[in-house]
């Protein structure tokens, strides 16, 4: 009975719907959220039982099937990336219900439920047309959590991402009017099936590919990160680095594993080039930083590089790369979510987020304290966190390919991770000369960190499950187009 | 036949060309208000490109939208900035000389490459290319609408169209979180303008009706109709027009929400009772089509007029 119910839909419409109730009724639009967001995960969670039970999820909207219509696919790695939504969903949303002012969640929780909608819908979309207007969807609600409090750095940091946002949609959107002309169809399993590399299929690629990279923040094309997420609220933030990061790495990665990578071998080159730069120039700007947020999100550019040395690994691995990598980026979800709100609980009681400004912090704030440190372990990639298994597996993908290179540079980044993880952390075990509390922290706020920390570290204990979960039929070609 | 192709080739050259030199001085331009114009006309040229790339409904909504509403939306916030005692924020990014020379010498190598490159991909493509055009014609009969693009919006793709307006709703909570327009000077509209918009905007309802109705068997549908309907609320929004609390209350909301939700309740039903989302009856395609596209138009010209206001922001806010 309960198998039957169309979860794949209801995880896209439900956040929908309660995000517009949110907007024509602002009087309840915590106690809605929070009801929402929980009821998505439930969802979520109906979903994923479906998918283990009777294997990928198909969904024809419309009752056309692709070509014609648009289809909603979901696969293991697709679950992934919703279990990934809808945990630092919940967590931020637990933190987020004492966190704003009611001007501020009056606009935070629509905006935000609506975000959720559309992450969902993109992990669940096999149409590269419908991604675009999902990423149209996710990019203006970004923006718009950007700048809520409108400061004018939040604004302006707001104003440069929407430009970059723009930029990363229409050349992605360029690339899909060359695949449709192509190939005549915008379905990612007819695409597949039919793709012949020829100039316009290289065009579209490096187009898709640029785009994409833009809007994942791949160095150098980075410029827009650290200042929105810096400036963002902090639960905002997030968001940003945890979720949205993701969701345009997601669709290059659909792309690659299903659509490009039978000949993109030297662009996969140059993918992981540009992810292994970006884990050094991320991992020493974060070092540099003298701010909490402006650390964690150059902490961010260097994980998201990461995720990207994937595409140079993937086509001696049998795929098996891309289901690492999908661990990799629900770990990093997890533990950066978890230090944002550590961030935003420093600023909350300091008033500030200066790193010389945090001696003494653990006596004040022990709970804040531990989940930085238990999602720094996971962001270094220390024992038995999810981010050890993870990059140890990585690592590994490429000793066994011979990629010592890539290999040399994954360790130095957990190096160097570990350099600006104790920076912070050594400062906040310093004796205090001074009392510089200004304000208290919710006790709600401090376990949401703390909670999205453990998870970090639980996901490590988990790791086989969930890698063979990633593996629930990889590719979405198999299902037949129904009439 | 000659001299006709030749005319064709002529006019498509001087188009091409008006277009790229349009665009140059709009972004060169210095002064905002030549930018702006510049701006505008540069749409209502891309207007008669699309015509004559045989794509009506494209030309309807860049007209519709992308000259007029987005020059009146420039125009109005050009006029604040003009009032508002702003000191000059632009961030350093956009200022000019500050940049390193560096950077504008690798884009000036970079973006000739990524035109040769797009150009030779573009002559690559077949000449003749039918694409799923073929399939709707095939579907057509079954999708409640004559023409093609509305039974592709609204029909084959409909969930995008739902997307789509959920986008604009997006975008009108983005402006109002920011606090909306800024207030307007009470200066009350000119006799000229007065009696002009009460005579002007029941015509722009009755041509957004028109297009509404027409739109499901020729050029037209909810996104031309809602943008003239957008552009009456502007007029009247600009000639000193204002809503009753009352009205902002309950139904500008209402009327906001109306296309989003009217999907997302066809959209449930649907899978409820068909199984599928937006997988409408066979017999009631053509009724639930222009049921969704009127509730459709009017949110999509509320919500592009409501751009405009900033009374419905101070109130959600003191909620």
């Amino acid at each position: 009975m309960l198998t039957d119910i169309a979860w794949g839909v209801i995880v896209i419409m439900l956040p929908l719907t309660g995000g517009i109730i949110c907007f024509i009724w602002p009087a309840i639009s915590k106690t809605l959220g929070l009801i929402t967001v929980v009821g998505t995960a439930l969802s979520v969670t109906g979903l994923g039982w479906q998918i283990i039970e009777s294997g990928p999820y198909h969904h024809t909207v419309g009752g056309w099937g692709a070509p014609l219509g648009i289809d909603l696919f979901a696969d293991g790695l697709s679950l992934l990336m919703l279990i990934m939504t809808a945990l630092v969903g919940l967590g931020v949303s637990f933190y987020s219900k004492s966190y704003f002012k009611p001007q501020e969640a009056t606009w935070f929780w629509p905006i935000w439920l609506i975000l959720l909608g559309a992450l969902n819908a993109l992990f669940l979309s096999a149409d590269i047309f419908n991604l675009y207007v999902i990423l149209e969807l996710i990019g203006l609600a970004a923006v718009a959590l950007t700048a809520l409090t409108g400061h004018i750095a939040a604004l302006n940091s707001a104003m440069r991402y929407l430009l970059a946002m723009l930029l990363g949609s229409l050349a992605y959107l360029l690339g899909v009017a060359l695949l449709y002309h192509d190939v005549g169809s915008v379905d990612i399993a007819t695409l597949a099936e039919k793709i012949k590399p020829n100039a316009t299929v290289w065009a579209a690629l490096g187009f898709m590919s640029a785009g994409l990279a833009l809007k994942s923040a791949l160095f150098p094309l980075n410029f827009w990160l650290p200042p929105a997420h810096a400036n963002a609220p902090a639960p905002v933030s997030a968001l940003l680095s945890a979720l949205v990061v993701k969701a345009s790495f997601y669709i290059l990665l659909r792309l690659w594993s299903e659509i490009f990578g039978s000949f993109g071998e030297g662009a996969a080159a140059l993918l992981g080039l540009l992810g292994a730069a970006a884990i050094l120039w991320g991992s020493l700007q974060a070092l540099c930083q003298t701010r909490v947020k402006l650390l964690i999100a150059y902490s961010t550019v260097a994980q998201v590089g990461y995720l990207f040395l994937a595409f140079p690994l993937a086509l001696g691995s049998n795929g098996m790369v891309w289901g690492i990598v999908a661990y990799l980026a629900l770990s990093h979800a997890l533990a950066k979510s978890a230090m944002f709100l550590v961030a935003g609980n420093l600023l909350r009681f300091s008033g500030h987020d200066r790193i010389s400004g945090l001696e003494g912090t653990v006596q004040r704030l022990p709970l804040t304290v531990s989940a930085f440190a238990l999602a720094g372990i996971s962001i270094i990639g220390l024992p038995p966190s999810s981010g050890f298994i993870g990059k140890w597996l990585l690592i590994e993908v490429a000793v066994t390919q011979g990629r010592w290179d890539l290999a040399a540079i994954m360790i130095i980044g957990g190096l160097l991770a570990a350099a600006y993880v104790f920076k912070v952390l050594g400062q906040t075990f310093s004796d205090a000369k001074v009392s510089h509390d200004t304000g208290t922290v919710p006790a709600s706020m401090e376990w949401a960190a703390l909670l999205l920390a453990i998870g970090a570290i639980l996901f490590g204990f988990i790791a086989p499950e969930i890698l063979s979960l990633a593996h629930i039929d990889v590719s979405p070609s198999t299902n037949g187009i129904t009439p | 036949m000659e001299a006709i192709t030749l005319l064709k080739w002529t006019f498509d050259t001087v188009l091409g060309l008006g277009l790229l030199w349009l665009a140059w001085r709009a972004l060169t331009s210095t002064d905002l208000f030549q930018a702006i114009i510049l701006f505008v006309s540069f749409g209502l040229l891309m207007t008669l490109a699309w015509v004559r790339l045989d794509a009506p409904d494209i030309a309807l909504a860049e007209a519709a939208i992308g000259a007029g509403l987005t020059g009146a939306l420039l125009l109005s916030t050009l006029a604040r900035l003009q009032t508002a005692e702003v000191e000059n924020t632009l961030p350093q990014s956009v200022q000019p000389s500050s940049k390193p020379q560096l950077v504008h010498w690798l884009l000036i190598i970079i973006i000739p490459l990524l035109l040769a490159g797009l150009g030779y991909a573009i002559l690559d493509l077949p000449p003749y290319f039918e694409g799923l055009s073929g399939a709707v014609a095939a579907n057509l009969d079954a999708s409640g609408a004559n023409n093609p693009v509305t039974a592709v919006l609204l029909n084959f793709r409909g969930y995008d169209t739902m997307l789509e307006i959920i986008v604009l709703l997006m975008a009108l909570l983005g402006a109002w979180s920011l606090g909306g327009m800024p207030p307007y000077t009470d200066k009350p509209a000119g006799a000229v303008l007065d009696t002009f918009s009460r005579f002007l905007v029941p015509v722009f309802i009755l041509v957004g009706a028109y297009l509404l109705w027409i739109g499901t068997s020729a050029p037209g549908g909810a996104f031309q109709a809602g943008s003239v309907l957008g552009a009456a609320a502007v007029l009247l929004i600009l000639s000193d027009w204002r809503l009753r609390p009352t009205f902002i209350q309950r139904t500008l909301k209402l009327a906001l929400i109306s296309g989003s939700s009217a999907f997302i309740t066809i959209g449930l039903l649907t899978t409820l009772y068909e199984g599928q989302l937006l997988a409408y009856p066979a017999t009631y395609a053509g009724i639930l089509i222009l049921f969704l596209e009127s509730l459709a138009t009017i949110s999509i010209g509320v919500t592009l007029g409501a751009l405009f206001l900033r009374e419905p922001v101070k109130y959600m806010e003191s909620q």
